[in-house]
């Protein structure tokens, strides 16, 4: 069943007034025509600029196409920027509650998952200092663990497992492994070669802001390699 | 939460709002994340007051202290000052605050949670609101350093003193509208961020906070100066405040609650309808 279908979804950037007095050409993504299904992980790969977040932000609704249509069946979350919006002053568990309304969620259903994040970030007694005292790892752990406890019908996920020390990046694979045994879909955005290559059921190439193939993990990634030069 | 599976249909991510509906949407909006707007305005109250040793009360001292160079200031130039001028130096000095950092913060809100807006949803009026709230919750608690000037006077107080807190919030509310209609502007020019600001500052010497409103009509009588005078939108309700804590009546004209309210409601729903229509855009530029 399908869970999200974009038609002829094009975003063009806003241009600053040294682009348009140069005529540079304006940066976009698109046309995109794709549908996602129901439990399928999909992995979205491509070089440096090739648009795979800001895809990931259309497909999230973070950003309005410029024109097309996109449609949708349930709740999406968008996972990037871990600890974006976390503010030094406040606790992990104020944080918590701040990062997680953030991203949409309502105050009871986080109430619900306090104890699992606290749990699963084990930060201990940590969680009631400000986190201005916290080390990096500490804080990514935090917000990776805020960010997993909710499940969506729909997760995207973008470059944020590869945070923490390697007994967590092993804990945080499993989470993610264990949301999309659940139910959902996840759509995520990773460089992480072996990872996407164990996990994905369909790999999406992305090349200059448009979708340049889309398949079978292993013939994507010796397409991407075959335009990264490397073969 | 509702499971993919359970609806039935495909919904477009995008609904088409009518421009019209822009002030209904902006309040619904803002409504339904009325929790993250409690906890945004307790991170910024936090962050600006949890670090000092005085906390809070740097919301009374600081316009505590204004007040006393401004008065300070005042006797200087003029030579002497009513006897209740502080206090009502006071008022002017809170609500012309508020109005301040709500139109300048507002104006620079898309730049200013840019890394927000590349991962979250949320509608971007919400962290406008947010800050509004901020300075409103600041200019109520500021209100406490007029007590001892009431106490002092010897002010009685009647039932219109329930109106100040409104007259705030609409001062707060038309300084947040006017940043809205700047704000997705802003982000592609930054100049008027900067504009915004010196209007801010200008605007003080524009209006009553170091003079009053009789001070205005004395000079200039009921000509076209008044006219003009009243399309600054902090006019009326500082006056009016002034009048209801300090038992004053400042004969207000009717044209000028007029000029008045036809300010707020345009602010209102244009700066609703800019922000709508604007905001969403140019963050994907950001």
């Amino acid at each position: 069943m399908k869970v999200l279908t974009m038609d002829d979804v094009v975003l063009t950037y806003p241009q600053t007034r040294f682009e348009k007095s140069k005529k540079i050409e304006p940066s976009k993504i698109g046309p995109v025509t794709i549908d996602f299904n129901e439990k399928e992980v999909v992995g979205i790969i491509g070089r440096n600029g090739a648009g795979k977040s800001t895809l990931l932000r259309l497909i999230g609704g973070v950003f309005p196409p410029d024109s097309g249509e996109i449609q949708v069946r349930g709740v999406v979350s968008l996972l990037a920027g871990v600890g974006v919006g976390f503010n030094g002053n406040l606790t992990g568990m104020e944080n918590t509650y701040l990062y997680a309304s953030l991203m949409g969620w309502k105050k009871k259903q986080i109430d619900e998952k306090i104890d699992d994040i606290l749990e699963f970030s084990e930060l201990g007694h940590h969680f009631e200092r400000p986190i201005r005292t916290y080390s990096s790892g500490m804080k990514a752990r935090l917000g990776i663990s805020v960010a997993t406890a909710f499940k969506p019908d729909i997760l995207l996920i973008d470059e944020v497992l590869g945070v923490g020390d390697a007994s967590f990046r092993k804990k945080s694979e499993k989470r993610v492994r264990d949301m999309i045994d659940g139910s959902g879909t996840v759509i995520m955005v990773s460089h992480s070669q072996g990872l996407m290559m164990e996990i994905c059921d369909r790999i999406i190439l992305m090349e200059k802001g448009e979708i340049y193939a889309v398949g079978d993990p292993k013939e994507m990634y010796e397409k991407y390699n075959k335009l990264l030069n490397l073969d | 939460m509702e499971n993919a599976s359970d609806a039935q249909e495909l919904r477009p991510m995008w609904k088409k709002r009518s421009l019209l509906m822009a002030p209904y949407n902006f309040i619904s909006d803002n409504l339904s994340h009325s929790y993250l707007i409690q906890r945004l305005i307790r991170r910024d109250l936090d962050a600006r007051y949890r670090g000092p040793w005085l906390g809070y009360l740097w919301a009374i001292i600081e316009p505590i202290l204004l007040t006393l160079a401004y008065s300070f200031v005042f006797v200087l130039i003029v030579g002497r000052a009513d006897e209740t001028y502080p206090g009502i130096l006071m008022i002017g000095v809170i609500t012309w605050t508020i109005f301040a950092r709500t139109w300048t913060s507002t104006t620079r809100t898309l730049s200013a949670n840019a890394s927000l807006f590349q991962f979250t949803k949320i509608p971007k009026s919400v962290f406008a609101v947010s800050t509004m709230m901020t300075n409103y919750v600041l200019a109520l608690i500021s209100l406490v350093a007029i007590i001892p000037f009431l106490i002092m006077y010897e002010v009685s107080l009647d039932w219109r003193v329930v109106l100040v807190p409104v007259f705030l919030l609409i001062t707060a509310l038309t300084g947040l509208c006017l940043g809205m209609m700047t704000a997705p502007a802003a982000v592609r020019i930054p100049d008027i961020a900067n504009f915004v600001n010196f209007l801010s500052r200008v605007g003080f010497f524009f209006s009553p906070v170091m003079w009053t409103y009789d001070m205005l009509s004395g000079r200039f009588g009921e000509g076209w100066t008044l006219y003009v005078a009243h399309l600054n939108p902090v006019i009326v309700p500082i006056t009016q405040m002034r009048d209801i804590m300090f038992g004053t009546d400042s004969n207000i004209p009717d044209f000028g609650y007029g000029i008045w309210i036809g300010f707020v409601l345009t602010v209102v729903v244009f700066g609703t309808m800019i922000f709508q229509n604007r905001a969403h855009k140019v963050v994907a530029g950001l």
